[in-house]
């Protein structure tokens, strides 16, 4: 386990942070290239910047070596997992997953049956979440298989660190990270069944605007809204300004599944494309992700993808979760009652930091009424043992202080699977907090990964 | 030349519009505050009625607050600028991170300017930034007809004002010649027949700035 503080002198660690914060360069080129998200409030959308931390989270070579091995069987596992969940559904057959966990979940789509995506690719973008405890052992909180968001505020803080603050990086032997759109570009044509690649966005308004405008420059995709792409004669096709109709071949989109096509999700949708999914069924173009993959990112059935991983790959799984309990189980179920107080409480459906509750921050009533609800609907929670979590220094007002963070790592599925070797890492502005989201006021940080 | 949207080029001609709006009306804003310093307290008034626009101000502070930088004021500089920056946003994959961030830092320069008691000198940073914008497009953007697609939208606005602003003939017909060769690179759709009309009505001995401006504004766009 490396820390800034094993490759920065002391006075690099405070004076030379100091000034390189103190001299505002790195908060003036993140408004400039305008570094932001889109956040709702009081129905107002506002665009804020998204808070900086200059001192990076650091990852020596071994430690990511480990990671590394690590995601990559985790997500192959996911992705036989989808692939045979939409087949043949060998691993609820032979009881490894009880099926109400797969059919019960919001992220299970009966329109993915059968469907077998170009390449046989479900996941091709994961963004997992892990977090290091104190003890130095990483842990996956999450896995987020269907639009995971965030690897282009790495990618262009570290551009800007690299301006504002060369000597920070001299002689440290960072890998870089600014090969992400690279990655991107290779994982995208990989199954593109002919024609141009397009990013999908619902618009200006959406949170991670800047993340879709960003990639698109980045990767040389063309960014679309829905109303720009059109299905005809069994294809899809980008309308251009002389109305010439240029042919996709794979669309990375970054709206949600049920949004995706009104005919065959929410008919209300306005952000999608009609009848696109007809044609991803024939394999006339590709989805990047593949519909359907909230069936494996539910909360709930994340406790079964270490079980994923012995079934397919016949192997050990090399990260381990958090300590789960799913109240489905009735020993669990006891042993969540008995231990509410030292648990984590997470609504399978939620995502964003939100439905998380912490059994020790609850009244008594609040409690009571909590376990009557895990009674009556206890496929819907899972329960977590609190990790407590390597702390990682900010810098705030001159003072370097301790926060939690978590990192998330982004696992590409080409060729062969690909880990960034970065990642975002997040952290909570608030000193009592365990939530880390930008969408509750948390700041990010660049992710070095030695490269010796 | 690779796939764009009708909606990307309107916004690319509008981009360029509103640019050289905020250029523009700041360079004649500049000269009339000056008048107003010392010479002329109601020199806004004739602005008013030469841009067309209400004059809705009560004395002069209110019109250089409101003008220069009141977003309630649709007329207003900011508010121009902004739309600028509402086109330029969803731009990016078009003109470059690097040309888009020029404008967001004419949006900050214009938010500073509103702070201080000498806005000639903060709205000088406004427009220098819009000029590296338009030297950053010429420069980075590598797909020529997108960069005739925001000259153009520039060029329209400039005759535009400057027959509004009843200028010296002369220079209207520079913008125009540059507009008339400028305009077929674009790949835009535009009313030919108007084009050569505005092409004879600038040759005129008395140029008739009413009608230049009437037909310049349905050149491009909705009214083809």
């Amino acid at each position: 386990m490396t820390t800034y503080a094993d490759i920065f002198s002391k006075k690099e660690r405070v004076e030379d942070m100091e000034i390189y914060a103190g001299s505002g360069a790195v908060n003036e080129q993140l408004a400039r290239y305008g570094v932001k998200f889109g956040i709702y409030k009081n129905n107002e959308f506002k665009e804020q910047l998204f808070p900086f931390d200059m001192i990076p989270r650091i990852i020596d070579k071994d430690e990511f070596t480990y990671l590394e091995k690590g995601l990559k069987q985790r997500v192959v596992a996911l992705n036989c997992f989808i692939n045979d969940i939409y087949g043949d559904k060998h691993i609820v057959r032979d009881g490894i997953i009880p099926e109400e966990f797969i059919y019960a979940g919001s992220g299970y789509l009966p329109q993915c049956d059968g469907i077998k995506p170009p390449k046989g690719i479900y996941a091709h973008i994961a963004g997992i979440d892990l977090v290091q405890a104190k003890d130095g052992d990483w842990y996956v909180l999450e896995d987020n298989l269907r639009i995971p968001s965030g690897a282009s505020y790495p990618m262009i803080a570290r551009m800007i660190s690299r301006r504002s603050s060369p000597d920070l990086f001299t002689g440290k032997h960072v890998e870089d990270n600014r090969n992400y759109a690279a990655m991107l570009r290779r994982t995208m044509d990989h199954v593109n069944v002919g024609g141009h690649t397009v990013i999908l966005t619902p618009g200006r308004y959406n949170a991670a605007y800047f993340e879709h405008s960003y990639l698109a420059e980045k990767t040389g995709a063309h960014l679309a809204s829905g109303h720009e792409l059109i299905v005809e004669n069994d294809h899809l096709y980008f309308i251009d300004y002389s109305g010439r109709k240029e042919r996709v071949g794979a669309v990375y989109r970054r709206i949600s599944d049920e949004y995706l096509d009104p005919m065959t999700f929410r008919k209300d949708s306005v952000i999608g494309i009609p009848h696109i999914f007809d044609i991803y069924r024939k394999g006339n173009v590709a989805l990047i992700n593949a519909p359907g993959n909230g069936v494996a990112d539910d909360k709930g059935i994340y406790y079964f993808v270490p079980k994923m991983v012995k079934y397919y790959l016949e192997e050990e799984p090399i990260l381990q979760n958090a300590p789960t309990y799913l109240p489905y189980y009735k020993e669990d179920m006891k042993y969540v009652l008995e231990n509410f107080d030292k648990l984590v409480l997470k609504d399978v459906a939620e995502a964003g930091g939100y439905g998380v509750v912490f059994g020790n921050k609850m009244t008594s009533e609040e409690k009571e009424n909590f376990k009557t609800m895990l009674k009556n609907e206890p496929r819907r929670f899972i329960a977590q043992e609190v990790i407590d979590f390597l702390d990682i220094d900010i810098m705030e007002k001159h003072e370097l202080l301790p926060r939690k963070a978590d990192l998330r790592a982004f696992v590409l599925m080409g060729e062969e699977p690909m880990v960034w070797k970065s990642g975002l890492t997040r952290f909570s502005r608030n000193p009592d907090s365990f939530i880390v989201n930008s969408s509750q006021g948390g700041g990010f940080k660049d992710t070095w990964v030695l490269s010796q | 030349m690779g796939i764009i949207s009708v909606e990307n080029t309107d916004r690319l001609y509008w981009l360029g519009r509103y640019t050289e709006r905020v250029y523009t009306t700041i360079k004649v804003f500049e000269s009339r505050f000056d008048s107003m310093i010392d010479i002329d307290d109601l020199e806004y008034e004739k602005f008013c009625e030469s841009q067309d626009i209400p004059n809705i101000y009560k004395s002069k502070e209110d019109f250089v607050a409101r003008y220069c930088f009141s977003l309630e004021d649709e007329n207003s500089i900011i508010s121009n600028l902004m739309r600028a920056y509402d086109n330029a946003i969803v731009l990016r994959e078009e003109i470059g991170s690097e040309s888009l961030s020029y404008i967001q830092l004419a949006v900050y320069a214009m938010n500073q300017a509103s702070l201080g008691r000498s806005p000639l000198i903060g709205l000088q940073h406004v427009t220098d930034n819009i000029a590296a914008f338009w030297g950053m497009t010429d420069d980075d953007i590598e797909e020529s007809s997108i960069r005739n697609m925001i000259r153009v939208g520039k060029l329209v606005e400039r005759i535009d004002l400057y027959s509004r602003l009843k200028v010296f003939p002369e220079r209207i017909r520079k913008e125009t010649r540059r507009l008339t060769n400028r305009i077929d690179k674009s790949t835009m759709r535009y009313d030919h027949k108007r084009m050569a009309h505005v092409n004879y009505l600038v040759q005129l001995d008395d140029l008739p700035y009413e009608t230049l401006t009437d037909e310049i504004e349905k050149l491009v766009g909705d009214e083809l």
